[in-house]
């Protein structure tokens, strides 16, 4: 049985990852912070008997389900929404504006001319994996950002090795095309690399 | 010349190969780099986005550390004994329903021997306050001594 302060470690190296890979996928700030709470209490709750060892997957694991179950309800919700909206008044793109919302935690050393590039950069590699079909992205960020390796990925994903690898080639062909295409390419973000 | 062509056909296939796994290894390289990317920018969030993390973190490691002491924390922060009924409200819930079927049936019962009393007194020779007369329990046991 893992302790706390185990778990604690193991969420604190995570959930940064955790929150940018659920943004990628449902697109909303918001959405993503609700899905990895609620993907850290499962995990305390019914996992607590679990080895630490045990933890990235079945984090993995329930990350997605809880993706899965958003978009559930978001399917729902549009369906009356979309019944509703005639009825209701929108806000007119009035919105809370917060300063913490758009403060960054940023290296203050670094150029603002070469953070200025960095985030661009960023915002293109970032769009082009909004852009990947569901599965794909899944299996680009399990086996490449979480460093699972085939088997581990595929019991993530509840699906076969093979599909794993479809899967992986079919998303770092699509995405080198996309940056590619952006002006993008290898030696581009090899230089990136180097400099981060 | 056939040994050749062999070799040569032989030749061509390492070669392609060569090519092929290069191709994929640096595409695999890319992917590396491109994850290396995203964490490397996963680090820069804002200070709001980071606080609730914390909280969220907190709040189910607290759950966690909860669980191991045989203790439970609700979703609105309370704190509940493993065997609270709060926690298991589902049996509470099957508990109450039991306990309302047999009740039912407790009183459906007695409603049954109040009608059985009602009819037998009224279906008898004698008159109903005769069973009230002291006087008549003599003959009333030797009655039931009969039947």
């Amino acid at each position: 049985m893992a302790s706390s302060q185990e778990l604690s470690n193991f969420l604190r190296d995570v959930e940064r990852r955790a929150f940018k890979q659920t943004v990628y996928a449902v697109r909303d700030d918001h959405a993503a912070l609700d899905i990895v709470q609620d993907a850290m209490l499962k995990l305390a709750e019914k996992y607590a008997d679990k080895p630490a060892a045990e933890y990235p997957m079945l984090f993995q694991r329930i990350l997605q389900n809880t993706m899965r179950d958003y978009w559930r309800r978001q399917k729902v919700r549009n369906l009356w929404t979309t019944l509703l909206s005639s009825f209701g008044a929108g806000k007119d793109g009035e919105e809370d504006f917060d300063p913490l919302d758009t403060i960054d935690v940023e290296d203050e050393n670094e150029n603002p001319m070469a953070q200025l590039e960095r985030s661009q950069t960023m915002q293109l590699i970032e769009k082009a994996i909004e852009k990947l079909p569901t599965r794909q992205r899944e299996a680009f960020v399990l086996r490449y950002w979480e460093d699972m390796d085939v088997a581990e990925t595929a019991l993530t994903m509840g699906c076969s090795q093979g599909s794993v690898k479809t899967h992986c080639s079919r998303a770092v062909h699509t995405l080198a095309a996309l940056l590619q295409k952006q002006g993008l390419g290898s030696k581009a973000i090899a230089h990136l690399g180097t400099e981060s | 010349m056939d040994n050749i062509n062999q070799e040569n056909n032989e030749v061509l296939d390492v070669k392609s190969i060569d090519v092929k796994s290069t191709g994929v290894e640096s595409l695999e390289t890319q992917a590396k780099l491109i994850a290396n990317l995203l964490d490397a920018h996963a680090n820069r969030l804002s200070m709001r986005t980071l606080k609730q993390l914390e909280n969220g973190r907190e709040l189910a490691v607290k759950t966690h550390a909860q669980h191991i002491s045989g203790t439970s924390v609700n979703r609105d922060g309370t704190i509940s004994h493993a065997i609270g009924w709060a926690e298991h409200h589902r049996m509470a819930t099957t508990g109450m329903v039991l306990a309302a079927i047999i009740a039912g049936f407790v009183l459906m019962q007695s409603l049954n021997q109040t009608e059985n009393s009602d009819a037998f007194l009224l279906g008898s020779d004698l008159p109903p306050e005769a069973f009230v007369d002291r006087g008549f329990e003599p003959s009333l046991n030797i009655t039931q001594a009969k039947i």
